[in-house]
This record gives C-alpha cells, structure tokens and sequence, in this order.
C-alpha cells in the first residue's frame, strides 16, 4: 500500500493510480485542483463562445465577431488537450511527467489563440511562446538536478524526510512552472487575452494557475 | 454551518457598507447608509435578469456559480481549521472567476477588465510568499497547527511583521475602492462584472461578501490566533477600517504600477525569508 511521506501539506492520499511504477495520487488538495481542471475542461467542451463587441471608433458604430466553425473546433480541441494536460500535472506524483505536463500546458496555450488571425494576439502568442520554451530549461533542468542528486524522481520518496532536495532545483522547478504564464512572466499573456473565445481563453489561465498551486504543493513537500 | 454560512454573508455585505462609508467621511462625503449593500443585493435579487445575446451563455453563469462555491468552500476550511494552502489555492482560484466574468460577456468593458484582471493576477506572488515564509516558521500549514504555535510563542504579526504586511497588501488588493482595484474602475465602467446584473449581480455580491469577510477572518487568525469570536471580529472590523483609510487616500495605480508595487512586495518578502533562514 502506498503511503504519501508528508501528508500535512496537501493532505492524506484519499486514492492512487498506478501505472507501473509511476503512482499518481489524489489528496484533498490536488483533488480540489483536479475538480477544477475537469470543471473548466467541460465548460470548454459544452460552452459556445461569446461574440465580442468592438466599437468602431471615430463614431457610434459598434460590431460583434463571429468565430469561423474551424477557428471553433481547432481551438476547442487545444483547450480539451490543455484541460487533460493539466489534470495529469495536477495528480502526478512524478516530477518528471509533471514537467512534461507543465510544458505540455505551455505548448497548448499558444495553439487556443494561435488560429486567431489577429496580428497583436498572434504577436502576443509568439512572445509568450518564447518565454514559456525558455521556461523549459529550468524547468526540466530541476528535474534533472533533483535525478542527479536523488537518485529518484518519484514524489512518494522525495517527499520523505530522508532525502534532501538541493534548493536550487526547488528554486529551478518554480521558475520553469512561474515562465508558463505567471507574474512577472506573463506579460504577453495579457494581449492573448484579446483573443475571441472566452471558454477556450480561460482554461490558458485555469492551466497556469493550477500548475503554479501545485508546484507550490511539491516544492514545500520536498 | 447553514446559519453561520448566513451570518457570514450578512456580515460581509455590512463590512462593505461600513467600508464605502468610511471611505466616504474620510473624503468629507456624507455617504451612504452602512446596510446599503445589503439592500443592494436584495434589491438585485429581484430585477430582471437575462444573459447578454453576445454571451457566451454557460460560461455566463457558470463562473457565478463558481464564485459562491469557492467562498463556501473557503469558510468551511477556516471553520475546520483546514490547511491554509487550500484556502489560498481558492483565493487564487477567485482569480478565474475575474476573467470568466469579463470575457463571458462580449463586452468590451468586459474584456477590458479582464485584461486588467490578468495583470493585476501579480497580487498572487506575495500570497505564495507569505505561505512559504509561515510554512518555515510554523513547520505546518494547518490552520489548528498555527493557532496552536501561536499559542505557545506569540502572534505571527508580532513575530514576523513584514510577512503581515505582505499578507495585508494581498486583502487590500481584493478590496473595492483601493489602489489595485484597477479590473473595475470606473474609466471601464464597473470592468469584468459591467455586464452582470439582475440575480448575477446580486449572486456576485454574495460571493464577494464572503470573499471579504473570508479574507479578513483568515488574517486575524493566521497573525493573531485564537481569540473569542466577537474579539475576532472587532479585529475584523479594525482591520477593515485600516484597509477603508489607505484606500480612501491613496489614488487608484495605474496596472503597469500595481505589478511594480506587489512585486516589490514579494521581493522583500523574499529577502526577510532568506535573512531569517540565515539567521537561523
């Protein structure tokens, strides 16, 4: 039987689910974050986007878009991809496969605005697709750090008092998770939010914000 | 939990009454009755209500809904004296609810306080500060566990004071009126909830009393402990009245300055924690 090493932080395992030996794992805490993933996921599966107003400036004139149906589909289906990314960053209980989620993330948040053809979103898109591959370093770099001096990546074990995670990886994994979307990185982000299709839009910030309150969680743990 | 989910309710909406009014006699304004709020919302509660044709109709309603089961949430973890990582994690979550609110509508007001609600999203950082530097000094981040410390060893407002203040300036961020409220000024209307009215509005006042009352209720018992109930809520209504003053004072920052400021925020925060570590 598995037993999580710390459970004051997110709180007793209440489930596992193993593949091999990667044991992903809801606590109170990254089941909340799981609940919210899958709430937002659905919106974006069942919502219709809004069409937005824009006022035509110089008189009183004002004009909504419409979203083209494969501008709709394409970005549905990269917000769906971003909803299951982010729920496996947020039950893993593998360093490793929450990085590969984490960029994941990254990768998809670029393709919902990315069928936009807007040139300040897509300018937006391209900026904050920059700082999040940049991100990729270290964030990937910490999860080697924490291979290299632990032997291990399992958070079953990291999270135990008898390894000792070196700091600067912790410090690595925060900033790889804060260059997918969170202050001061995220800049762009703001101009991305001008993009048509709110359901879709929002799961770019459900996504950050759900890796950040979990990388919090690991970070603290380790 | 039913009647005390009211009571917090009720009292939420009070603390905002109590708040326009402070800040109005502040301003040599007469302003409006303290119970305002409350028949604003009851008031709400009974006007007619439809969804914008420009909406987007689920995500319309769904992010009200979400905005009153956060603070729910959020007041039975306080009440259980739950982990504070849980009821931060949904004070981040409150988060989305401004950017759904915004963009739902199609409105450009909306949209505007959206793209505001996104950069001022850097009220988070100093939050995370705050919990790592109670997480080292505690070793917990169960409610109980640092009322319990605090018991023992004395206030954490006295113990660590700069992480009270960074912890100050998030509530002060979330309140209406201050310097970093900059998602509904008034140069966009009432911002992300410009097109919510009706029951949605009244809805959202709910959720937001709770959010206030949540916030400041989570204050005095992370940096003073476990006091009796009505010495809680005196704090609460101090705290308040502190928060009513600086906004009262201060003009509104423009977005790009709110991020300088909580930034800065968390930076010191972050040089506190490591002399502290140091020092230790």
């Amino acid at each position: 039987m598995n037993s999580l090493a710390v459970p004051a932080i997110g709180g007793a395992e209440l489930h596992v689910i193993e593949f091999g030996d990667i044991v992903n794992y809801f606590s109170p805490y990254t089941a909340m974050l799981f609940a919210f993933a899958v709430l937002f996921t659905v919106i974006a599966i069942v919502s219709r986007p809004e069409r937005q107003v824009d006022i035509a400036f110089g008189g009183d004139a004002y004009y909504t878009k419409d979203i083209q149906p494969e501008q709709l589909k394409f970005q549905r289906f990269m917000a769906i991809a971003c909803g299951l990314a982010t729920l496996g960053a947020v039950v893993s209980g593998d360093v490793f496969n929450f990085t590969l989620f984490t960029s994941m993330v990254g990768i998809t948040n670029i393709g919902i605005v990315a069928a936009y053809k807007n040139r300040h979103v897509l300018n937006a898109a391209f900026q904050y697709g920059i700082v999040a591959m940049i991100a990729t370093v270290p964030l990937f770099g910490g999860a080697a750090i924490i291979l290299a001096t632990t032997g291990t990546l399992s958070m079953w074990e990291l999270f135990g008092s008898a390894i000792a995670v070196p700091l600067i990886a912790k410090a690595f994994l925060v900033l790889g998770v804060m260059g997918e979307g969170m202050a001061p990185f995220y800049v762009a982000k703001a101009e991305i939010t001008r993009a048509p299709g709110a359901p879709y839009v929002l799961i770019i910030h459900v996504s950050s914000l759900l890796l950040f309150l979990r990388v919090v969680e690991i970070v603290l743990s380790m | 939990m039913i009647d005390f989910l009211l009571f917090a309710v009720f009292t939420g909406l009070l603390l905002h009454g109590i708040h326009r009014k402070a800040i109005a006699r502040i301003q040599g304004r007469p302003g409006p009755p303290i119970w305002q709020e409350i028949l604003h919302s009851l008031k709400f509660s009974f006007k007619e209500t439809w969804i914008p044709a420009t909406a987007s109709e689920v995500l319309f309603v769904a992010v009200v809904l979400v905005a009153l089961g956060i603070w729910s949430a959020a007041l039975f973890i306080l009440l259980l004296e739950g982990s504070i990582l849980m009821l931060f994690g949904i004070y981040m979550l409150h988060k989305i609810v401004e950017h759904g609110l915004g963009l739902s509508s199609g409105s450009p007001y909306g949209k505007f306080g959206a793209i505001r609600s996104v950069i001022s999203a850097a009220s988070e950082i100093p939050l995370f500060a705050t919990i790592g530097a109670i997480y080292f000094v505690t070793g917990s981040l169960q409610l109980s566990d640092i009322i319990a410390y605090q018991a023992a060893n004395g206030p954490l407002l006295l113990l660590m004071p700069p992480v009270a203040a960074a912890m100050y300036i998030v509530i002060l961020s979330k309140m209406h009126y201050s310097p970093f409220a900059i998602i509904e000024a008034k140069e966009i209307v009432s911002g992300n909830r410009t097109e919510h009215f009706g029951v949605w509005r009244a809805a959202l006042d709910v959720a937001f009393s709770l959010k206030t009352f949540v916030l400041l209720y989570a204050f005095v018992l992370i940096f003073i402990g476990g006091i009796p109930f009505a010495a809680v809520l005196v704090l609460m209504l101090l705290l308040l009245l502190s928060l009513s003053f600086v906004c009262a004072l201060c003009p509104m920052l423009s977005p790009y300055d709110t991020v300088t400021m909580q930034s800065l925020a968390t930076a010191l925060v972050a040089v506190y924690l490591v002399a502290v570590v140091v020092i230790a």
